[in-house]
């Protein structure tokens, strides 16, 4: 309980921003946060903070915290009680549910909330209107990712825990920039790299991270696949392939290799010399232990599936997965991407990925949620979702996210947010989001309430409530069980989170064996851990795959380019990604003082050459246009990014790098294209 | 009555207390007797968390919440001069007493130099200290250099060289220091190179070395370093509230010999470290390599007992651009140059960073160097160090003025 009496109160919690899932120690005086210090007990990050971890309490008592639910009436936001507020949404949603079927409602998850709000929503949307029209944002971050490594491995969870870096003798990054966007995960890379373990980044930029590396590859944006098949042609043609593993423990390797027989010389392509990916590829191939990290690098592009399967082919050709030292690790962007998914906050599954499809799946939901008639098709994503506004869906629970500024093509989600009969937005602040919706209800910080967070290594970490929500604000747990309520639900007679959680454990093979007092010490649990006896499983696929035949498949990828690539018109590569500084869209990070000194506005990274040629000096502003919208931004003149190619931060509103990004999808996850886009850039004559 | 410089054996009275603390569990009883008496406020001390490896600070302002601090943890690496500052205000407006190690008195006694602390509202009771390990390592070297599981530990101490765990099924297993250090375990760096072991700059200074005879392991060895703590322990006593008795000579010799072998060790490491890290530009050359990995989390300032500014140069664009990695030199030259005349080898600039690098041992080798040069010991008493004689609005004042940022009439 949020005590409030007494100065100097350590709350041992998670940090809320990316998935690393750090420990830290808030502290309350009186009832109020007053800061942050280091909780040194932590096995994963021994006290030690990022810019945004020790910040990240600022934000919550910022004076701009919705505190009364909100209901537009005639244009303009009034306030509203809860019981008027929930009473319009209950009422809404169940009239258009009666009149058009459950395609027509859409229910989006964020992944900063805590799985038993995930959970909570999910079953909601379920139980209450049979659909399974709900996702959550890791469709546009790891969906590839889940997608991916499922079919590849069997799971689509990172194989091995972040201190398991202590055991490798050699690193492959690709696609990340974990000192940026992951840096407490960066830092066991830093001492893996200390100890004398060799590290190989691969990125397009030259980032902080790159510049750790003993070897840097650059190439060019959106050619991963091509990279990694001609990795693998150079290591079986110097027979540096570990053939016992893939006769015992996969299949499909004739179909890879049949690929890969093309991809001697991808220089053409990628702009790696051959004679630099054979060395590559001999340094992974002889590593005794080798393990590859990627992150948004390899996901965010229509071909995201495919590159995190090429991933899982490289990591089973030398046998590097199943053990201490080795694996294939996605580094997961926010706080619980891992844990909304797990949840069954997802389109396909129930939590602990249990198919909807499945018949006996479904009978054993109905039978322990006391249900009929689960919705047993794959429900629509959550970009699409967007597509759909006003036809068929007409009515949508947002759920803590900000779309306008971080889905891709910002004007096309816009228009077609104005399309809804009914927009529910449940958040802490006035988005930009929150300005088009009928209903606002205000949410809780991770500081008031008591959940779960399960980070990017499947552990499973505690958050704790420290102060109170502020005004007529709710824990949002608490909304989902009223609104539940109000729908005449059975099944959400939830007390606490922990409740919840129970339930959850109830239904959920994977993660039974965990029950909040295994959660108390800071070293907690990785799932599967289906019993109260089971240690928990840190390491994946150690004896076989997850699959259900218990193997690894390996499968034949050809190189696709982009959905849009560089032309006359729009002759720049625009790439997206993360600033150390701040996280997401900046509904939090914006309104740290710290954050705000480093970074108060967006930039565009520009290449030496380009500029010069286009007379763009430093700091300057410039406008970018795509075939969707257009942008200003100021220039950051660098020799970080090659010739041709830019890069912006996804955070700021007013710098929008997604009124430029490209909406077109990976076939197979549904990942937006957001790391590649075709742009152009223009001077703004006479503004400095 | 006892006087400043006395050295006495002293014990509880009470029997809760002295179930739960530990030789004598005089400490707890002059805290708690501080506090009923009204002599305090409230009581800064640490506690247990979710387990022995979890040090916790905690103000306690109810007598019957102390025997939750009793006893001690060296898996603590805590610094609590900075918590007064930054959540106890200064002790401006409330009388506090605090137990301290010798790197939390000498942080005090530097943020009251610079008016961030009231030392005459703080009641200090030192705590003897040779050096506290890292919650995660510790629990890495009790399995793998103990062989235990350390969720099995119930008791760790550092004794007669070795560090100690006894586990729940009663098995005792001690380790000598010297292995476990060259082997990359054991304590912290900076405790490893630390000189202050007996806080003498605290009003009590308390410990079990020393404590001899059929005393041993009975009461604590208590040195009174000021008036403050001879009026604390004369009440108390006088109260019944602890008991005394004078300090076998013995005694008094066996505590000097383990505080004497214990500066050895701190020189022999400081001859270590520094001579690792050579000199001049090789030095230098290090240091500027070491901290390009800075990610600026300003943990390193916000954990200093010596950074206190509420305008840091480091935030001023024209002198450390914002917002920019590899974060420039400059941010680190700014802390070397403002702190490292005071610097009290805390460690917390280095233990906080996320990136590892080795704050503390630059600024450490910079401080002694500085010392030799100067005449100026950090922490010990309250003489101003070079950087601190100005007031630092008025100086800034007068640098604006100037369109200086050279600060020229600092040296007396």
């Amino acid at each position: 309980m949020a005590e409030t009496n007494g100065k100097l109160r350590y709350v041992p919690t998670t940090c809320p921003y990316c998935g690393v899932g750090c420990g830290l120690n808030l502290v309350v005086n009186d009832g109020k946060l007053v800061g942050v210090e280091p909780l040194k007990r932590s096995p994963i990050n021994e006290g030690k903070l990022c810019p945004k971890g020790v910040s990240c309490w600022e934000f919550v008592q910022s004076p701009d915290r919705l505190t009364k639910p909100l209901i537009k009436k005639n244009g303009k936001f009034e306030e509203a009680s809860w019981d008027e507020a929930l009473g319009l949404v209950a009422s809404k949603f169940r009239e258009i549910s009666d009149k058009f079927g459950p395609k027509s409602l859409g229910f989006q998850v964020s992944c900063r909330t805590p799985n038993e709000e995930c959970y909570a929503l999910q079953k909601l949307a379920r139980v209450a209107f049979k659909t399974n029209n709900i996702d959550n944002c890791a469709r546009i971050c790891h969906g590839p990712s889940v997608a991916g490594l499922s079919l590849s491995f069997g799971s689509g969870a990172a194989t091995n825990p972040f201190e398991d870096l202590a055991n490798t003798d050699l690193i492959f990054m690709i696609g990340a920039n974990s000192i940026e966007a992951h840096p407490l995960a960066g830092r066991r890379i830093l001492q893996a790299k200390k100890a004398g373990k060799t590290l190989i980044v691969c990125d397009p930029r030259y980032t902080p991270t790159a510049r750790l590396a003993d070897h840097y590859v650059r190439y060019n944006p959106s050619t991963n696949i091509a990279l990694i098949n001609s990795i693998m042609y150079w290591i079986i043609k110097e027979d540096l392939h570990d053939k016992e593993f893939i006769a015992k423990r996969t299949k499909g390797f004739e179909d890879m290799r049949k690929v890969v027989e093309n991809y001697a010389d991808v220089e053409s392509i990628t702009g790696v010399p051959t004679e630099r990916v054979k060395e590559i590829a001999r340094m992974y191939a002889s590593a005794k232990n080798a393990v590859i990290i990627y992150c948004l690098g390899i996901t965010e592009f229509t071909t995201g599936t495919d590159n995190v399967r090429s991933l899982g082919n490289l990591s089973m050709l030398t046998g590097n997965i199943g053990r201490p030292g080795v694996g294939v690790n996605p580094l997961r962007g926010q706080n619980n991407v891992q844990g909304a998914c797990d949840m069954g906050a997802y389109p396909n599954v129930f939590s602990g990925y249990q198919k909807c499809e499945d018949p006996a799946a479904r009978k054993r939901m109905e039978e322990l949620w006391g249900v009929t008639g689960l919705a047993s098709d794959y429900g629509v994503t959550l970009t699409e979702q967007i597509t759909q506004c006003g036809d068929p869906i007409k009515a949508m629970y947002i759920f803590a996210l900000n779309p306008v500024v971080s889905y891709p093509n910002s004007n096309h989600v816009m228009r077609s947010l104005e399309k809804l009969d009914f927009l529910v937005v449940q958040d802490l602040f006035m988005t930009e989001t929150a300005q088009y919706a009928d209903v606002v209800l205000p949410g809780a910080s991770f500081a008031e309430k008591d959940g779960t967070f399960t980070s990017a290594e499947r552990r499973v970490n505690r958050i704790r409530k420290a102060v109170q929500t502020p005004g007529d604000s709710k824990e949002d747990w608490q909304i989902f069980v009223d609104l539940a309520h109000k729908l005449g639900l059975n099944g959400f007679d939830f007390n606490s989170p922990e409740d919840i959680w129970d339930d959850m454990r109830r239904v959920t093979p994977s993660m039974a064996g965990i029950p909040y007092s295994r959660m108390e010490k800071p070293e907690s649990v990785h799932w599967p851990c289906p019993t109260l006896e089971h240690p928990g499983t840190p390491i994946l696929h150690r004896e076989k795959f997850s699959a259900a035949d218990g193997l690894g498949t390996f499968f034949g990828l050809e190189y696709r380019p982009p959905a849009e690539v560089a032309d006359a018109e729009y002759p720049f590569t625009l790439m997206t990604g993360r600033l150390i500084f701040h996280y997401h869209t900046r509904t939090q990070t914006g309104r740290a003082k710290m954050l705000h000194h480093e970074v108060p506005e967006g930039y565009v990274q520009i290449n030496k050459e380009d500029a010069a040629r286009l007379k763009i000096q430093d700091g300057e502003k410039i406008k970018l246009r795509s075939r969707r919208g257009e942008a200003e931004s100021l220039a950051r003149v660098t020799d970080e990014v090659g010739p041709g190619v830019l890069m912006m931060a996804m955070h700021f509103a007013d710098a929008s790098a997604n009124m430029l990004t490209n909406d077109a999808l990976d076939p197979l996850s549904k990942m937006p294209e957001l790391k590649h886009c075709a742009v152009s850039v223009e001077k703004i004559t006479g503004v400095q | 009555m006892a006087a400043k410089g006395d050295m006495v054996y002293a014990w509880t009275t009470s029997p809760d207390i002295a179930k739960v603390a530990e030789c004598g569990g005089a400490v707890t009883g002059l805290l708690k007797f501080a506090l009923e008496n009204n002599i305090v406020d409230g009581v800064l001390a640490v506690k247990k968390g979710v387990d022995l490896y979890d040090a916790v600070p905690t103000f306690i302002t109810d007598p019957a919440d102390l025997a939750e601090t009793a006893g001690s943890l060296h898996c603590g690496t805590l610094l609590l001069a900075k918590l007064i500052k930054k959540y106890l205000n200064g002790a401006q407006d409330q009388r506090i007493a605090v137990t301290v190690k010798g790197c939390d008195a000498m942080g005090i006694y530097e943020l009251a130099k610079r008016n961030q602390i009231n030392l005459d509202n703080l009641l200090l009771i030192g705590v003897n200290c040779g050096g506290s390990v890292s919650p995660v390592s510790a629990r890495k070297m009790i399995r793998e250099k103990f062989g235990i599981d350390p969720d099995d530990v119930v008791k760790e101490e550092i004794d007669k060289g070795q560090f100690i765990v006894v586990t729940k099924d009663g098995q005792h297993k001690g380790i000598s220091m010297d292995e476990l250090e060259d082997e990359g375990f054991g304590r912290r760096s900076n405790c490893r190179r630390c000189k202050m072991k007996i806080p003498r700059q605290a009003d009590l200074a308390c410990g079990n070395w020393g404590v001899i005879g059929d005393k041993a392991g009975k009461a604590t060895f208590v040195e009174v370093c000021s008036e403050k703590g001879a009026d604390l322990l004369s009440r108390a006593a006088k109260a019944g509230a602890v008991a005394t008795a004078p300090a076998n000579p013995k005694g008094i010799e066996i505590r000097g010999k383990v505080e004497g072998a214990m500066l050895k060790l701190g020189d022999k490491w400081r001859a270590r470290y520094f001579g690792e890290l050579g000199e001049g530009k090789e030095r230098l050359q290090k240091m500027m390599e070491d901290s390009s990995r800075c990610t600026k989390c300003y943990a390193c300032i916000d954990n200093c007992p010596i950074c206190y500014c509420v305008e840091c140069s480091t935030k001023k664009p024209y002198l450390v651009p914002p917002g920019v990695l590899p974060v420039p030199f400059m941010f680190h030259l700014i802390r070397y140059a403002h702190v490292a005349d005071s610097c009290v080898n805390c460690g917390q600039c280095e233990e906080n960073c996320p990136m590892e690098i080795a704050n503390s041992l630059y600024m450490h080798a910079l401080q002694t160097d500085m010392e030799k040069m100067f005449g100026h010991t950090p922490g010990v008493d309250m003489d101003l160090p070079v950087l601190a004689i100005v007031e630092e609005k008025a100086e800034r004042e007068r640098l604006f003025a100037t369109g200086s940022d050279q600060i020229f009439n600092v040296f007396k």
